[in-house]
């Protein structure tokens, strides 16, 4: 399984929305990592999210593959990645913030 | 990114505090770093299964991006400490304060690849955002 943190913020995404990302990322991972998805959904509650110290309407998704992926290939899953979430929840690119990272050093 | 994630005890820091201290976090980590603020988020929540208290009745979990000295990440660290403790009046002893250093290469903000350090000049111009955002 491959961990993925999705930090939303209240009333932000609708629960038929929230279904079709955990869809999406799960297949997402599947594809580009050879796991599925464990998938961490995280809600900032009301009045609780700030971006450059005004409400905030951003999303931070975080993907931790199980092996290092070059740069090119993380750069490529990052547009892919922000494209669907994008899609599906009508946030502009400035209201997405994505992070593949590298494995936890053991 | 930077991403500050506070973690806090129900009812510790109350409604009227949390914009404070977000103000306060944003200012501290433009002015230590030169990051403009478009760039910072600070999420509040309580008893945050996600990022355990511990012994703390506070924990600010900063995510900043790989690059900062010890430093500044002790300024960082401080600044903001205090910051929860006066907005907050949790005891200094009872908050936690960690920065982790991220690669600005492995984030995508605004659809672009984050900048390093210092290069963000460049990356709010091809934005057309000012460092507010607005």
């Amino acid at each position: 399984m491959i961990p993925c943190t999705c930090i939303v913020q209240d009333g932000q995404i609708s629960a038929e929305s929230e279904a079709t990302l955990r869809s999406k990322l799960d297949a997402f991972s599947t594809k580009a990592f050879g796991s599925s998805a464990e998938i961490n959904w995280v809600t900032v509650p009301a009045a609780g999210g700030f971006t450059a110290s005004k409400p905030s309407t951003s999303s931070i998704v975080s993907i931790r593959p199980s092996a290092p992926i070059d740069q090119e290939t993380r750069a490529t899953l990052l547009h892919e990645l922000c494209g669907f979430w994008t899609a599906e929840t009508g946030q502009t690119l400035n209201e997405i913030v994505g992070v593949i990272s590298d494995p936890m050093p053991a | 990114m930077p991403l500050y994630s506070c973690n806090a005890l129900p009812g510790a820091i109350d409604d009227a505090a949390k914009p404070k201290i977000a103000a306060d976090i944003t200012r501290i980590h433009c002015d230590v770093t030169g990051a403009p603020p478009i760039f910072v988020h600070a999420f509040f929540f309580e008893d945050a299964p996600h990022q355990p208290l511990d012994d703390s009745k506070a924990f600010l979990f900063g995510s900043i991006r790989a690059g900062r000295t010890d430093d500044q990440k002790a300024q960082i660290a401080d600044q903001m400490r205090q910051s929860i403790h006066t907005h907050a009046g949790i005891p200094l002893e009872d908050i936690k304060v960690i920065t982790q250093d991220t690669p600005a290469k492995w984030v995508l903000e605004g659809g672009e690849i984050m900048p390093e350090p210092g290069e963000e000049a460049e990356w709010l111009k091809r934005h057309h955002r000012s460092e507010s955002g607005d």
